[in-house]
């Protein structure tokens, strides 16, 4: 029987930050190929501070309603819980707007931003 | 007549106290420091790491370097090489959920973290990737 590690509990202990999960083998091989996926996916900027995706060189302020930002921290801290990357609300933010930009067509942004009929009596 | 298999002695015991060691850690021991450039006392750092995962869990096995390379992006797409050595231990479950267990492999991963400069210490318990990044004394 399969005995369920509890994750949280270890984090706790180590005084670590949970970061996702990975496929872990013994031997040697198992050993590159673990290091090379962990470099690629949780490699740390030499500056510091967390791990970010290396294509996102770009910095912007975006102006958030505080409702949105509530359900983007609610998001992310769930994602962490469930064992998931140690994201962070705009991390997520970010990743929506990429995933979102990618499948938008240009009659989606006309819709968008086109002033919404009201519905007449 | 079919013979019975005999449980090897302590097998039973072993269960009762935290099962087989089936569940793998790894400990990657950086060869750069945080900078990319200035080298750690690695030999060092990999000893003490076999002393303390022997002391702690019993024994692990660190395997030769691995040689890797990244570009770094965020300062003008500089190549940083990295040689880590990687350790496996292989521990019971109980044991790697025990409290003095865990404060002694923090303990140590902290230690490592602030002396040879690191900006993260990483650290695989079972399948899941864990980062220590506070590396203040108790």
């Amino acid at each position: 029987m399969k005995t369920q590690l509890n994750m949280d509990k270890i984090a706790k202990g180590l005084g670590a930050e949970r970061q996702g999960r990975v496929a872990a083998t013994g031997g040697y091989f198992g050993a590159m190929q673990l290091l090379a996926a962990i470099e690629a996916r949780f490699r740390v900027p030499s500056g510091g501070g967390r791990p970010t995706d290396p294509a996102w060189t770009e910095r912007r302020l975006l102006p958030l309603a505080p409702r949105t930002l509530k359900k983007l921290e609610e998001i992310a801290a769930k994602i962490r819980e469930h064992g998931g990357a140690n994201l962070e609300p705009m991390q997520l933010a970010a990743l929506l707007i990429e995933k979102t930009t990618e499948k938008l067509s240009e009659e989606d942004a006309e819709n968008l931003v086109r002033p919404k009929r009201r519905a007449s009596r | 007549m079919v013979k019975k298999r005999r449980r090897p002695a302590g097998t039973r015991q072993r269960a009762l106290t935290g099962g087989r060691k089936r569940v793998l850690v790894v400990l990657f021991v950086p060869s750069v420091e945080r900078d990319g450039k200035t080298p750690v006392d690695q030999a060092r750092w990999v000893d003490a790491a076999l002393e303390m995962f022997g002391r702690v869990f019993g024994g692990a096995t660190a395997y030769p370097k691995a040689k890797g390379v990244w570009r770094d992006d965020e300062r003008g797409d500089v190549l940083v090489k990295d040689e880590p050595v990687v350790i496996h231990c292989y521990t019971t479950p109980a044991d790697i959920q025990d409290d003095r267990s865990l404060a002694d492999l923090g303990a140590f991963c902290r230690k490592m973290g602030r002396e040879a400069r690191q900006g993260e210490i990483g650290l695989v318990v079972g399948d899941e990737y864990f980062a220590i990044r506070d590396f203040g004394e108790e």
